[in-house]
């Protein structure tokens, strides 16, 4: 097999925004028929006009080593979550191709799948359930997942009485035990404390350590540099650095950060 | 503990645009999701509820009380030699599985966009969980014919054994109409307003209340275009044993059902690469 966890080439992907931005969102099949109606002659007269779109992504090429940790950063509209919902196959990108070998488990953001009403325990069996963990592996290691949240008194509570902590908490610790050998973590650990914020960046070490290969989202220059050895800055949809994680590599980021 | 990275399968991810395979190998290689669906979504709807799964029933019993009040007794609609309750009854119970499973269907993938938007799994599951889940309605309505048929002194023939040729086919056509409605939903919230009128309209097209010999020869080709109908008169033959196999009704919709299906599995698919867009 290949020596590449994922690799892209040219990768991109468009939305269509602005004048058709109705198609995207709520809206009736009334309101539909009444617009294209009513635009219909100036379309005739424009002929076939492109609406308003915009690159969230465009031309990003690189390639990450089985094993590898890599921060990705980057300020909000960036590309980043985009990035990770194309490698996790939730969205589709529109020109250039990505390939991951392996299987990828994604934490894109706190609580996916959770539901209010279960307790802890039911939701624990859910989450793992989404996220793509079999029942056996669930059971197996239910209880690492419990210790490493430490929500033990909580665990037949629903989650709806939890409080942010707790629920980040419990989350994560799921996430954090997926049998995948492609981990990407958006933000993930932003909101926990500071003590779980170091556990959960041991254990991101430890995944890595295992083979797996990490891909790591966040706002939080300081936690890049301590945890990944290499860095990806993304500006406007386009991949502007992609290199060892040094000092030089905050001035770049600060650099950018002025632009906006 | 290091992973092994050797045998690993490798993905291509690349801009897809039109008609793309069911893959339902995949599908296959989920269904442990698929009763976690179905788990959660009976777990959830009695949560915090006071009367739980009675509530099953009431909706069934209900109607039937109400219709053999009306149309049984009043009207004088004609059930045959089955007394009009048991004959309306197990129409009720294959009708109201269906409205069900078609409704949460049709909601399925709007209804979860927090997941959809954010993890990975086959869109597919999320109706076809929907429809499964709602049979445990179904069988609990089954149930109270028990009683039903007793205080009548009734007893189901051989024909039962059939039964579960029906709900198959009951579950097919909740499905059929369930995967457009649910894709057509993420584009289009009118299918919420729609499915009370739509539900009520095709009630009136379906033997529930009435039996098929009211609806006039000439227009039975047509009628029995409505898979619905097959169902229903299907139950009404098995349970109660009342008129003749509807084998013709059974196939003619039986294609139409299948058509509506395929293409609808088809469409789904086309559509869900947008659904995390979109939705």
């Amino acid at each position: 097999m290949g020596e590449f966890a994922v690799e892209t080439v040219n990768l991109g992907k468009q939305y269509k925004i602005g004048r058709r931005s109705a198609s995207r969102g709520l809206h009736t099949l009334y309101e539909d028929l009444v617009r294209s109606a009513v635009t219909w002659p100036r379309r005739k007269a424009q002929g076939a006009t492109s609406p308003t779109t915009l690159w969230a992504l465009r031309g990003v090429e690189f390639k990450i080593r089985h094993g590898e940790i890599v921060g990705l950063i980057g300020h909000n509209g960036a590309g980043k979550s985009v990035l990770l919902k194309i490698l996790s196959r939730i969205t589709w990108p529109t020109e250039g191709m990505a390939a991951i070998e392996g299987k990828v488990g994604s934490m894109l953001e706190v609580g996916a799948g959770f539901h209010p009403e279960f307790t802890g325990r039911e939701n624990l069996y859910l989450v793992g359930a989404i996220l793509g963990m079999k029942m056996p592996d669930i059971k197996r290691q239910f209880d690492a997942i419990v210790d490493f949240s430490g929500v033990h008194e909580m665990l037949d509570t629903p989650v709806k009485r939890y409080s942010s902590g707790m629920y980040v908490r419990l989350a994560f610790s799921v996430a954090a035990h997926l049998d995948c050998n492609i981990m990407l973590f958006d933000e993930v650990i932003a909101v926990g404390d500071v003590d779980f914020r170091k556990k959960c960046l041991e254990r991101i070490r430890i995944l890595a350590d295992e083979g797996r290969t990490v891909i790591f989202v966040s706002h939080n220059m300081e936690t890049v540099y301590d945890l990944c050895p290499r860095a990806i800055i993304l500006d406007s949809g386009q991949l502007v650095h992609d290199g060892p994680t040094d000092a030089s590599i905050l001035d770049r980021y600060a650099h950018f950060a002025h632009q906006h | 503990m290091r992973i092994d990275t050797n045998n690993l399968k490798r993905i291509l991810i690349k801009p897809q645009s039109g008609w793309v395979p069911l893959n339902l190998h995949e599908l296959w290689a989920y269904r442990e999701l698929l009763w976690i669906f179905v788990w959660r979504d009976i777990q959830a709807r009695y949560k915090q509820t006071a009367a739980g799964i009675t509530w099953v029933v009431v909706q069934p019993v209900v109607t039937m009380v109400v219709f053999s009040l009306f149309f049984g007794r009043w009207l004088g609609i004609s059930s045959g030699d089955v007394p009009y309750p048991i004959f309306t009854f197990c129409a009720l119970v294959a009708w109201t599985y269906f409205v069900h499973a078609m409704t949460v269907a049709s909601t399925s993938v709007v209804g979860q966009q927090s997941v959809v938007s954010r993890i990975y799994f086959p869109r597919l599951l999320m109706p076809i969980s929907a429809v499964v889940g709602g049979l445990i309605d179904l069988f609990t309505s089954l149930l109270v014919l028990v009683p039903l048929m007793l205080f009548y002194g009734f007893r189901p023939g051989p024909e039962i054994m059939y039964l579960p040729i029906f709900i198959l086919l009951a579950v097919m056509t909740a499905l059929a109409v369930g995967v457009w409605l649910a894709a057509i939903n993420v584009y289009f919230r009118d299918i919420n307003h729609a499915m009370p009128f739509i539900t009520q309209l095709w009630m009136f097209g379906t033997p529930v209340a009435y039996p098929i010999s009211v609806v006039p020869e000439q227009y039975r080709a047509i009628y029995e275009l409505n898979p619905m109908v097959a169902v229903v008169e299907g139950f009404r033959w098995s349970l109660a044993g009342q008129g003749d196999l509807p084998l013709r009704a059974i196939t003619v919709s039986m294609v139409a059902m299948f058509v509506v299906l395929v293409a609808g599995l088809y469409w789904f698919r086309r559509q869900e690469i947008r659904f995390a867009d979109v939705v």
